[in-house]
């Protein structure tokens, strides 16, 4: 089944219902039952209750006995809020082969929302950005949520340049729970201000998730003796030489997926990196073990 | 600055090549879509700047490249002069060697001009001996080594033969198109007058030649004996008339004594008076001659520089009378007057000819004549036809005049020539036909400027197949023509001797026709055995090839090796003397070869000539013999190694340049 983790054979399937589906019973079918990530109801802990939690999880007979609420956890019930982030600036659709950043970002998030809304009872939730808010549909369990965050993702065509800030500050007016937070993009803004963009998310306590999504043809550009590239955000253009793509530029990114890890890291958030070309377990297998409040 | 090869530039063009490469087909290159430039902002820049930088060094490198090489193969060169110091060049050293170099003097003047010449040039100066009279012989190849040179120089001698400026340009012309390095063509001649062509531009050196002229010996009076007119063969000595001309160039009136010699033997001896610069005519009206081939010569008492043209050589040949056999039919008694006449008119003419109508042939034996002329013969006696037929066959000739009587024969009953019709011009309207043609080749034709005015009224046409046409009438009939037939010869004359079928008995060409005739068939030699140094010597004709051939020279040596001797069709004639000769049609003559009378003239050309051939030439004209002149200061300095070099470095840069650029293709580790 594991190859229908492969995004080249999702892109072959239609609907992202379908590749979210496949993609998660596939994973699912290869955890063998793990106990680290297994799907039990069993109790894990308790919490005190805060505004904005489900009701029907507050432990009444703890109430009674001590007049103070307590959420009553489970293994997997730990985090229960997820929000998707989706950059959907127009360098997301750069493709060095059958599928794209942005389409490889779409399963991602479809296979979590579903992992999410079908598997783990939570409620998830989808932001669309590029220089700004396109797109937000507040996380919710309610039924038809998973089509909507669905219908969401097909929806989001690259467009624009990337901006972190504004679509970053308008987020955190909208979210009133802590939760989990998973950023799907290319990142091509200095490790820096994408770390003070997204820092204010990690504050309010939130697990934050950087997947941080590049195209082989980004890690390791080919462009034979030369070629005059374009940029896909702003037009420019720049004859680039085949030396320094092989050599300067590799450093160069190197050094910026560096900064963003270890920026991540000190801000107290996950990072990772996915390259298209890879099947998509490792993205869920890093969520799961933030679901599961390992880092 | 010039090129040596200019046409080379053209290779220029294709520099179109690299301009192409690296601006058209780089911007023909697609841009390429890529996700965020944030990378290469800035630094990249400036690399693409520099590496651009290295494509336009790149390409001016390879540019120059092919410049540079279609330069080299131009091979650019400037004038440059250098004070006290000459450019290495190529010196011809030509020394005249015509007969006129014989005068007292001349030769031995040019030689030790030539000699101080020698020592006197460069070390670094290679230098080429020539000589050169009617031909030019390259002595040496161009060389440094002074004995090979001087010793070229020194076994130059004079030769019989006639000077000519215009074969010493052409031979000069041809060593120095290929030489790159300046010629200086040192021309060591007493400039005969008669030796410059009549067209200046004959001359004409070469653009990279430099003549410097070299006069030795200067005008002289001359005497010479022009020329001797002495019949090739006589039958009766007292008959034998010798007329020479005496001839004067820039010479004082004056007495000569001319003398006459047979066989070394001198038999007579005449004052005569030679006007100043003119000619005179003195002889003598009889050889004591033996029979057989003679040698003769006349000779005057020149007093003068050049003494070797004092005399003339002449060959004379005392023969037995011959005798030919004219036959006609009975009732014609007009061809045989007309013919015998001619015969008799003929000067010298070694010939008796017998007159005999076909009624009195029975007992008659064709080979006890040299020929037999059988005119307008309607038939002959079966026995005479078969004497006759075996006289051919064992090389006898036979003259067959085809008039009105022998038209009526389908074929003449001796030989297979078929008479395929007649032309009886006098009933058609022109009245009558001209000769239209004449081949020189047969010797018995003459030439056509004879045979003007000449009316035949009637004419039969022979089956020329296998024949050589002599004379043709100008509708192309053929008049005379030529058949072999056995070891002997056939000729038909397509008309009659009788004064009716055509007027040609009234003409002096007829005398002239009928003489040659009977030398040609009697195996008389028709031309003077008198030819001129330079002439060429037909040894056979073109049916006889393979047949051996014999000279011996004046020396007394054969001058013909043994193949040639089989296959050759001509020899020069380049010495003076008497060559005897054994022809490959059987026959032996002795043939006295005199030079040129014009090499007689020493009247030196003009200084204005002079200057003319010299042309543009800065190198001054040497007054009197032995003169050395000085060199001029400027050469033709080469630039293609240069280029070359400039070329190689270019190559190498753009090896390394290119390197660059190929390294690009490499990932890092």
């Amino acid at each position: 089944m594991s190859r229908f983790l492969d995004p080249s054979v999702l892109a072959g399937l239609s609907g992202l219902d379908l590749v979210a589906r496949t993609v998660v019973d596939g994973f699912v079918a290869g955890l063998h039952r793990s106990a680290d990530f297994g799907f039990s109801q069993e109790f894990a802990e308790y919490r005190a209750y805060a505004p904005g939690d489900d009701l029907r999880h507050v432990d009444w007979n703890v109430f009674a006995r001590t007049e103070r609420m307590y959420l009553k956890r489970y293994q997997g019930e730990t985090n229960s809020l997820l929000t998707l982030l989706l950059d959907a600036s127009n360098s997301m659709q750069f493709a060095s082969h059958a599928v794209s950043k942005l389409n490889y970002a779409r399963y991602m998030a479809a296979a979590i929302s579903y992992l999410a809304i079908r598997k783990q009872r939570d409620a998830a939730g989808l932001l669309v950005f590029d220089d700004c808010v396109r797109e937000f549909i507040r996380p919710s369990t309610r039924p038809g949520q998973l089509q909507r965050l669905l219908a969401g993702l097909e929806l989001a065509e690259p467009r624009a340049r990337t901006r972190f800030d504004l679509p970053m500050q308008h987020l955190l007016a909208l979210l009133r729970r802590r939760g989990i937070i998973i950023v799907f993009s290319d990142f091509y803004e200095t490790a820096e201000s994408v770390i003070r963009a997204i820092e204010p998310l990690r504050f309010r306590g939130n697990e934050v998730v950087l997947f941080h999504i590049l195209d082989p043809g980004e890690v390791a550009p080919e462009v034979g003796a030369g070629a005059l590239l374009v940029d896909l955000e702003t037009g420019a253009r720049i004859e680039v030489t085949g030396d320094f793509a092989a050599s300067e530029y590799r450093r160069r990114i190197a050094a910026h997926i560096e900064a963003l890890r270890e920026g991540a890291r000190r801000a107290g958030m996950s990072y990772q990196l996915l390259v298209t070309d890879r099947p998509l377990d490792a993205a869920l297998r890093e969520y799961l073990a933030i679901r599961q409040g390992r880092p | 600055m010039g090129f040596l090869a200019p046409a080379f530039l053209f290779g220029a063009v294709a520099v179109a090549v690299p301009l192409y490469l690296h601006l058209l087909r780089r911007s023909a290159s697609r841009p390429q879509p890529f996700s965020s430039l944030m990378f290469f902002e800035l630094r990249q820049q400036q690399v693409a700047q520099r590496r651009r930088l290295r494509h336009w060094l790149l390409l001016a490198l390879r540019l120059a490249i092919i410049a540079l090489l279609a330069l080299a193969f131009a091979q650019p060169y400037f004038d440059r002069a250098i004070a006290g110091m000459v450019p290495a060049k190529r010196l011809l050293v030509a020394i005249d060697d015509s007969f006129s170099m014989r005068a007292a003097g001349r030769l031995e003047a040019a030689k030790r001009g030539a000699l101080t010449l020698l020592d006197s040039r460069r070390a670094v100066d290679r230098a080429q001996i020539l000589s050169s009279g009617g031909q030019v012989h390259i002595l040496t190849p161009p060389t440094r080594d002074s004995r090979a040179l001087r010793a070229a120089v020194e076994g130059i001698a004079a030769t019989d033969t006639r000077g000519s400026f215009a074969t010493l340009a052409r031979a000069v012309a041809a060593l120095a198109s290929g030489e790159h390095a300046p010629v200086e063509l040192h021309f060591f001649s007493d400039m005969q007058k008669s030796a410059m062509p009549q067209v200046m531009a004959e001359t004409a050196l070469g653009p990279n030649v430099t003549l410097v002229l070299h006069a030795v010996g200067a005008a002289a009076p001359n005497w010479a004996v022009e020329s001797v007119n002495v019949p090739s063969q006589v039958w009766d000595p007292r008959t034998a008339r010798v007329q020479a001309v005496i001839a004067g160039y820039d010479t004082p009136a004056a007495t000569r004594t001319v003398s006459f010699s047979i066989g070394g033997k001198t038999i007579a001896t005449r004052r005569v008076e030679v006007p100043a610069s003119g000619r005179a005519q003195v002889g003598i009206d009889s050889l004591p001659l033996p029979y057989g081939f003679s040698r003769g010569t006349v000779t005057i008492d020149g007093a003068d520089e050049l003494r070797a043209d004092d005399e003339y050589r002449f060959s004379i040949e005392r023969v037995e009378r011959q005798r030919g056999l004219f036959v006609h039919q009975a009732a014609d008694t007009r061809s045989g007057v007309y013919f015998s006449a001619a015969v008799n008119a003929a000067a010298g003419n070694p010939v008796a000819l017998d007159d005999i109508a076909t009624d009195r042939l029975a007992n008659v034996d064709p080979g006890q004549y040299a020929f037999v002329v059988i005119c307008d013969v309607a038939s002959l006696p079966p026995t005479f036809v078969a004497r006759l037929n075996a006289y051919v066959s064992r090389g006898g000739s036979v003259l067959v005049a085809v008039g009105t009587a022998a038209a009526q024969l389908r074929s003449l009953p001796f030989s297979a020539v078929s008479i395929l019709g007649v032309h009886p011009y006098s009933r058609e309207p022109e009245r009558f036909a001209s000769v239209g043609t004449a081949d020189r080749a047969l010797p018995v034709s003459g030439a056509l400027e004879e045979w003007e005015g000449v009316r035949f009224y009637y004419a039969a046409t022979l089956d020329e197949r296998g024949a050589h046409v002599g004379l043709r009438l100008q509708d192309g009939t053929p008049l005379l023509l030529e058949k072999p037939s056995g070891e002997g010869r056939v000729m038909l004359f397509a008309s009659g001797f009788d004064n009716l079928t055509n007027d040609l008995p009234l003409h002096p060409v007829f005398v002239a026709f009928v003489e040659r005739l009977a030398r040609y068939l009697s195996g008389g030699n028709p031309e003077s055995s008198s030819r001129r140094v330079d002439d060429l010597l037909q040894l056979r004709n073109a049916q006889e090839t393979g047949i051996g051939v014999e000279i011996t020279d004046p020396s007394g040596r054969r001058a013909l090796s043994l193949q040639a001797s089989a296959s050759d069709r001509t020899y020069p004639l380049e010495r003076a003397g008497f060559y005897e000769v054994h022809l490959a049609n059987g026959r032996h003559d002795l043939v006295a070869v005199n030079p040129d009378r014009r090499e007689s003239d020493l009247t030196p050309l003009s200084a204005e000539a002079l200057a003319l051939w010299r042309g543009g030439s800065r190198a001054p004209v040497p007054a009197g013999a032995a003169s050395v002149v000085a060199e001029t200061g400027v050469m033709h300095a080469s630039l293609w190694w240069y280029a070359m070099l400039v070329l190689l470095i270019a190559a190498l840069a753009e090896s390394f340049v290119g390197a660059g650029h190929l390294g690009t293709l490499r990932d890092e580790p």
